[in-house]
């Protein structure tokens, strides 16, 4: 037992190049530079302590040095909008819907883009119904079909008046007037903008248009206008002799006047 | 602040509505959407004698929500800066703080 102690305290002592040594004996390096096998402890300072072991300086320089850093974090996926847009592809049934968009543009002289807040299924079918009578249509094309093809062509303009629950009104004659009186039986349709024969009108320009009058009225006018002034030029023209001629006219008739009340007296 | 479960709006104690906007601008897509929520179907139901009228003008004014009360009080939004659910929100608990009798009732 006694053996087997004085064994253990012999290993416990001197620890086999585990451990940094307290002492070192001389005699035991055979040549410059040889670490001995055996290291004399006697009383090390442990490694595991209670508090905090002092680093060596070195080691402490070292441990500054290699601290680490963790990485900047990244913004949440949603916070910054995309940079480039996902350009999606066209589904055959967009492209359907354009071509149809395509042909209405083409054959229908007057497209109106109505919004309507609100309009139930009864609503819309006597809303249909009355502009039927005049021939007019009501379609319906998705935002972003509507958009993609105004884009692309040459009505880019009207492409900010498509937003929320719009309502295309297409017609191929411009009946104007026909399409605002049955508008305004339904309170809740609110005119935005139409596109009559290639030009971009306002809600104002509708009315406006609706007012102005047919086209022989207005050929007569202009021709009334232009005739106006060249009869005005006329005029001027002859105002002189006119003046003249009317002047001799009176003097001939006083003249006439004078030799009769001569006559008389 | 609590959203009311239906996603219409109660116009029992409006007197008038009246939104204009200038169709053609980039910054009236929240006043339109505003006007959709508003002047749907559901939203009149509440109220047959409140009148929703919208007024389109092409003069590049900002966009304005106009809505009187039936005590007499004015609410303006401008709704060039601000988002339909904003409005909305502000509208219903301005409707709410008018009414409150008929909401809790409703609500218990």
């Amino acid at each position: 037992m006694s053996v087997n102690a004085a064994f253990l305290r012999h290993f416990r002592n001197r620890r086999f190049l585990s451990k940094m040594a307290a002492t070192l004996c001389v005699k035991l390096l055979p040549k410059q530079g040889w670490l001995p096998l055996t290291q004399s402890v006697r009383h090390g300072s442990k490694a595991v302590t209670r508090h905090k072991r002092p680093m060596h300086f070195i080691k402490q320089k070292l441990m500054a040095v290699t601290e680490y850093i963790p990485p900047a974090p990244a913004a949440p996926p949603g916070a910054y909008p995309r940079e480039t847009k996902s350009v999606q592809e066209e589904t055959p049934l967009m492209l359907i819907l354009k071509r149809n968009l395509e042909k209405v543009f083409q054959d229908c002289k007057m497209i109106a883009v109505v919004q309507d807040s609100s309009s139930s299924a009864e609503d819309m079918m006597s809303l249909r119904h009355r502009l039927h009578k005049h021939d007019i249509k009501v379609k319906f094309f998705p935002n972003e079909v509507m958009r993609s093809f105004l884009n692309n062509s040459i009505y880019c303009n009207m492409a900010p008046l498509i937003f929320g629950p719009t309502v295309l009104i297409v017609s191929n004659e411009p009946k104007v007037k026909e399409m605002l009186k049955t508008l305004r039986g339904s309170p809740q349709m609110t005119l935005l903008g139409a596109c009559i024969e290639n030009s971009l009108l306002s809600a104002e320009g509708v009315l406006s248009y609706s007012k102005l009058p047919s086209v022989t009225v207005v050929q007569g006018e202009l021709v009334s206008g232009l005739t106006m002034m060249t009869s005005r030029t006329a005029s001027l023209l002859q105002r002189h002799p006119a003046h003249l001629s009317a002047l001799l006219q009176q003097y001939v008739k006083q003249q006439g006047t004078d030799a009769t009340a001569e006559e008389a007296t | 602040m609590a959203a009311s479960r239906k996603a219409t709006v109660v116009l029992k104690t409006v007197k008038k509505i009246a939104i204009q906007f200038s169709a053609f601008e980039s910054n009236v897509r929240s006043t339109r959407e505003f006007l959709a929520k508003v002047g749907s179907e559901k939203a009149r139901a509440t109220n047959i004698n409140c009148e929703v009228i919208s007024t389109v003008k092409h003069d590049k004014s900002e966009p304005v929500v106009d809505i009187t009360y039936v005590d007499g009080e004015r609410l303006l939004m401008k709704g060039a800066k601000l988002t339909s659910s904003e409005m909305l929100n502000t509208f219903q608990s301005l409707c709410t703080a008018k009414d409150p009798q008929a909401k809790t009732a409703a609500k218990k």
